[in-house]
């Protein structure tokens, strides 16, 4: 008995004295259901997406045929374009005026949909009185109020600002009022046995509550207006990224198209990471761990 | 926004009621049906809830306990009858029945200590008490180190606590529990219990406590509502007279005393009654 237990200690010497050895558990499949990423891999794995998808465009550049290359400009081209553009033809300018042109028209967007959303959450009979129009109006493609803008307003800014306007508010104010549908009955219930009253509920309560997935639903719908943009602009385009897309497509120049849709995509992944970076700050609670 | 002249004529009008005698809660003939009478939650209950007491409300699953506590809460309105504080027909919720749900409520936005204050602030009580009274209501709920930590940073039973200490901090007159450790495991429910004991000894308030819990109800209460399964009626109401007046600060305590185990039989008796009634 006391052999075998020397035995053993003298094997497990090193375990013997410490912790008992790590544990390892089986390796995790690259395709693990619900299986873990941490924070580098999952970087890594991004850059990974986005170098593929730059490597498929590029391959399939240089497999079609020399003539018809100018319909399929490489990676570096289309950059190149972007650069170029920026350089010799303003296009900063147009860049800052389709910016502009998104920012505005969805900052009054979220100036009307935010309150009507949080009323109609907080008000039943607000619902049942603006919800069915709302619900019917986001059924319109923003596309056709085109021809109607142009006749009412011209081809002006604010007929472009309308445009974006219109394409996103609806589906706003849909989303924001699931937003402050979906705070808990108990929050509200408890505000009320404190002695709160209906301003200090919708204010103080119900919108707190929402806000955070109310900025998400405006992160997801400013994406939105990102892809109206052109359609805007196309609205006797004189500036503008969509303007210099329409332009460019008169004379067949693909390079610069594509050089268009490119701002566009970076200009949205940047809007998309200002919202994230927004959460952090206003939210502070949504994030705080242990 | 509130009017200060109001609140005060209606707290007024409850001391006023509570100096001529009016108990704090009455509930006259209660009915609360609900679906168009397809459920019947309350059949005509008519109730007296005492002075500093601690009245449990118990009894099986869907008889309508929770029904009458939110009718006294004023978040729901009885069908038929009414139910009055201090003589006082309940319009509504209000500051001075403050009420802990089995949700978690805290305000995910507030870290602890804003959400303790944030009943007095509805109340426009000025900051220096606020602070005061917060500090003393989480010492109370041991969160005095915690009073600048986010809800989500807390555990459920460190959740419930802020919400007591919250509800306690406006100052009620009723402090009304909705199965407050209802998602709570037993060893978290039997810390908070004793919690529970140490606050109602030194605030000294009129409690109503809704539970499934048939030894947490026996430990915590001075009175026992027992509710029959729907059309809820109060099968039987029990003074914890085997307790002499004493309350426990320690659960194992109340375990020995001569009395104990013939009410929790009796009320587990009276529970299966009331299950088997359903199978049956």
């Amino acid at each position: 008995m006391i052999s075998a237990d020397s035995g053993t200690q003298t094997r497990n010497n090193e375990q013997a004295a410490g912790n008992a050895p790590l544990y390892k558990p089986p390796r995790e499949r690259f395709l693990e259901i619900r299986g873990s990423v941490g924070r580098n891999e999952s970087f890594i794995l991004g850059i990974l997406g986005v170098v593929a998808f730059f490597g498929i465009w590029e391959i399939c550049h240089y497999l079609t045929p020399a003539s018809q290359q100018k319909f399929l400009p490489g990676v570096g081209q289309v950059v190149g374009k972007i650069y170029a553009l920026i350089l010799e033809k303003g296009y900063m300018a147009d860049i800052g005026k389709s910016v502009y042109r998104i920012y505005v028209s969805f900052f009054v967007a979220c100036l009307l949909a935010v309150p009507l959303g949080l009323l109609m959450g907080c008000f039943v009979k607000l619902r049942a009185l603006i919800n069915p129009t709302i619900g019917g109006l986001r059924y319109l493609p923003a596309a056709s109020f085109v021809p109607l803008l142009l006749v009412y307003f011209g081809p002006t800014d604010f007929a472009k600002l309308a445009l974006l306007f219109l394409g996103c508010v609806f589906f706003l104010i849909a989303l924001i009022l699931d937003n402050v549908l979906s705070v808990p009955k108990e929050l509200i219930e408890s505000a009320q046995t404190m002695g709160a009253k209906r301003t200090h509920i919708v204010l103080k309560v119900a919108f707190p509550a929402a806000a955070p997935q109310i900025l998400d639903s405006m992160r997801n719908m400013i994406a939105v207006s990102w892809t109206y943009l052109v359609i805007a602009e196309i609205v006797a385009a004189t500036d503008g990224i969509g303007a210099v897309m329409m332009r460019a497509a008169r004379f067949l120049h693909v390079d610069i198209i594509m050089a268009g849709i490119l701002t566009i995509g970076i200009l949205g992944v940047l809007t998309d990471i200002t919202f994230r970076v927004a959460a952090r700050f206003l939210f502070p609670h949504e994030y705080t761990r242990r | 926004m509130t009017d200060p002249d109001n609140i005060s004529t209606r707290h007024s009008a409850l001391e006023h009621g509570r100096d001529a005698g009016e108990p704090p809660i009455r509930a006259n003939r209660v009915t609360k049906e609900y679906i168009g009478g397809s459920i019947v939650a309350l059949n005509d209950v008519s109730v007296d809830i005492h002075e500093n007491q601690v009245t449990a409300l118990i009894g099986p699953s869907g008889c309508g306990k929770t029904t009458l506590l939110r009718l006294i809460a004023g978040l729901e309105y009885p069908t038929r009858g009414n139910v009055q504080v201090y003589g006082q027909p309940i319009s509504g919720p209000g500051p001075e029945r403050g009420m802990v749900f089995q949700a978690y409520t805290s305000f995910p936005w507030l870290n602890v200590r804003e959400n303790v204050e944030h009943g007095m602030k509805i109340q426009r009580i000025p900051k220096k008490e606020r602070e005061k009274r917060a500090q003393h209501f989480l010492k109370q709920v041991h969160l005095s180190d915690f009073s600048e930590s986010f809800p989500i940073q807390l555990s459920g039973g460190m959740k419930q606590r802020v919400a007591i200490a919250r509800a306690l901090a406006q100052d009620p007159q009723l402090l009304l529990l909705d199965e407050p450790f209802g998602a709570l495991d037993a060893q978290v429910t039997w810390e908070m219990e004793e919690m529970i004991i140490e606050i109602i000894e030194s605030e000294n308030k009129t409690v109503i406590l809704v539970t499934h819990d048939i030894q947490e109800a026996i430990y915590l209460a001075d009175r026992i509502l027992f509710f029959t399964r729907q059309p809820g009626e109060i099968k039987a109401d029990i003074a914890m007279e085997f307790k002499q007046g004493k309350r426990f600060p320690r659960k194992e305590d109340l375990l020995v005393k001569p009395g104990y185990v013939e009410m929790e039989k009796r009320l587990y008796q009276m529970m299966r009654e009331e299950i088997q009634g359903r199978i049956s």
